[in-house]
């Protein structure tokens, strides 16, 4: 295709195409010391060797379609206008551009669905939103072995899951920790009472069943969140009933997490954070030890 | 915001245009991305909820569609741009305007912009194909099912272990966990290998052993988690005679320096690194639980096949 290498050097790509291997299903396979390590016994198409990078630290390379589709979609429109009178184009160059135009929007709306697609990995971490301060506050009269579990389950979520403020609340005590947005006039003492008009002002309390926003939209972020918050993912704990009884399952708390990238939270996320919560269902069994 | 936000102009799903439009009237406003794009315009709370007064959240379509289809979507850069790069070059061929690559005319300048779209088209397809995750076929632990917990323990730590066991085998694709802290094995659940082929008393865990092997000292010195991905491959299986000879992946998670928490599951490569994750923190606790409530009595089984 000598037409796509001609006007390449626009952009350097550095394709790393080392040995190209198709199909996998070969009857003399050559001895590629890379592709015999990345062969599997199911001997599927194997194609990461045509992984191609700029090689920029820091680019995030799953957004390149997008700019190129603005960019060359520009492009195609400022040619359409300013390249030639609009008078002589001629119905080929009408359906050229169409078709440019159209992939170029097919391009810009690319990295949006690879977002979704198995195997894709997050691009952005989660940042800090500025603004915010980071608190830990925790219920004074609960025991030694709950607030040490509060701690531990609000440094895990922290820690492994990509949420920038979390918010527990266990048979009305509460636990806060991370980056808040406190209003000024609330001081370190009322902090807890803060959190709890505002719980009840939603009526998390009563809340059954798992709420997930993955996308942050003006009604959603109630004042209580921290401002960059994108995502919010809100987990119901339910009191596990004794098997074997007739029992309504009790609603104990909640576990809030909010988070300052979209869609934070894939599903492995979502099984871990309900087992977490889990735990703090069976807690009222055996409790103070 | 996303950007699925900010797009103002559709995406035909054909792009095999071959329609002769004027520019214009190719933008019609498709009322689908603004309905998605529009702030979620959610329903008040419903009496379901029983006093929850805040926003419910809406039906992701988009992201629930591509989860569903994702062969579809990940072949779909590809045919869009090879059918383009076919189209240009058709195009050209029907108008007949020879296929010279030249900067001069807006027409080949146009074709030229139309081509790199294209390409861009295809290299991203190619590297969605390429992330495609491998599937990877369960294998069912060949053994049978046992439930030992050492009697001398506080319920507290009990339903500690139980939560640890449930969240394990639901979440992830454990198979049987065995926990040995302080020369004890506190708690051997799930399949477990029996003495006979057939169904016999699940093997016992030598904890004294499995403690002296050099798996278990290599883990508990370094301080860090191992994950054995194929266990096939590893010489070191011969120590765990207690998990069933199928056991595809096992990991191994350190207690402090006196216990270590054996992982078997059935897939190879089955526990993702936020699996390793999770389970590095959770076995922390553990250590910190056990070393408080773990007593010098000797082991009473509580069966259960």
């Amino acid at each position: 295709m000598s037409k796509a290498l001609s006007f390449n050097p626009l952009i350097p790509l550095k394709m790393h195409v080392i040995h190209p291997q198709f199909p996998a299903k070969k009857t003399t396979a050559k001895p590629f010391s890379i592709s015999a390590r990345l062969q599997n016994q199911q001997q599927q198409l194997n194609l990461s060797v045509l992984r191609f990078t700029l090689g920029i630290p820091g680019l995030d390379e799953s957004y390149l379609p997008r700019w190129i589709g603005y960019g060359f979609g520009s492009l195609l429109v400022l040619n359409h206008f300013v390249g030639s009178d609009s008078a002589t184009a001629t119905p080929a160059q009408l359906r050229t551009e169409v078709l440019g135009l159209s992939l170029a929007a097919f391009s810009i709306f690319i990295p949006y669905i690879g977002k979704f697609l198995k195997g894709a990995s997050p691009a952005d971490q989660a940042t800090i939103p500025e603004g915010t301060e980071q608190i830990f506050v925790m219920s004074q009269n609960i025991s030694d072995t709950q607030k040490e579990d509060l701690a531990w389950a609000t440094y895990i979520l922290l820690r492994n899951t990509n949420t920038i403020a979390t918010l527990i609340s266990v048979q009305g005590e509460l636990c806060a920790r991370g980056y808040w947005n406190i209003p000024e006039k609330v001081s370190k003492a009322n902090l807890l009472d803060w959190f709890e008009r505002q719980i009840e002002r939603i009526g998390l309390k009563d809340l059954k069943d798992t709420l997930y926003f993955p996308q942050s939209s003006d009604s959603v972020l109630w004042e209580m969140l921290p401002k960059g918050t994108r995502s919010l993912l809100v987990q119901p704990v339910l009191q596990v009933p004794k098997p074997g009884a007739n029992q309504v399952e009790k609603i104990e708390g909640f576990v809030l997490l909010a988070s300052s990238m979209s869609y934070a939270y894939g599903d492995k996320d979502k099984a871990w954070i309900g087992a977490l919560a889990n735990k703090f269902g069976g807690k009222s069994l055996c409790m103070d030890l | 915001m996303e950007a699925g936000s900010l797009l103002h102009s559709p995406i035909p799903w054909n792009p095999k245009l071959s329609l002769r439009r004027r520019i214009r009237s190719t933008f019609p406003r498709f009322f689908y991305f603004r309905a998605f794009s529009s702030s979620s315009s959610s329903s008040s709370s419903s009496d379901s909820q029983g006093g929850y007064r805040g926003p419910k959240p809406r039906r992701d379509w988009v992201a629930d569609w591509v989860s569903n289809n994702d062969d579809v979507v990940r072949s779909l850069p590809i045919c869009v741009g090879g059918a383009s790069l076919l189209a240009v070059l058709l195009n050209r061929t029907v108008s007949g305007i020879a296929p010279v690559a030249d900067a001069s005319s807006s027409q080949s300048r146009a074709d030229l912009l139309t081509l790199g779209l294209a390409v861009t088209n295809i290299l991203t397809g190619l590297v969605w194909l390429s992330i495609r995750p491998k599937s990877v076929s369960v294998v069912s632990p060949q053994g049978v099912e046992c439930r030992r917990i050492y009697s001398h323990l506080p319920d507290s730590v009990v339903s500690e272990l139980t939560w640890v066991w449930q969240s394990l085998s639901e979440v992830t694709c454990c198979r049987s966990l065995i926990v040995v802290y302080d020369s004890h094995c506190v708690l051997q659940i799930g399949f477990a290998a029996g003495y006979s082929i057939d169904d016999g008393e699940p093997v016992a865990v030598d904890a004294d052993k499995l403690m002296q092997g050099s798996l278990c000292q290599g883990v508990i010195k370094s301080g860090a988690q191992s994950y054995l991905a194929n266990l096939s491959l590893y010489p070191g299986k011969s120590e765990l005679p207690f998990l069933p000879s199928n056991t595809q992946a096992v990991l191994l998670q350190p207690l402090g320096e006196k216990g270590i928490a054996i992982i078997g599951g059935d897939t190879i490569r089955g526990f993702t690194t936020s699996d390793q994750a999770w389970i590095t923190l959770i076995g922390e606790k553990l250590d910190a639980t056990l070393a408080k409530n773990v007593r010098n009595t000797p082991l009473v089984v509580q069966d259960q096949l």
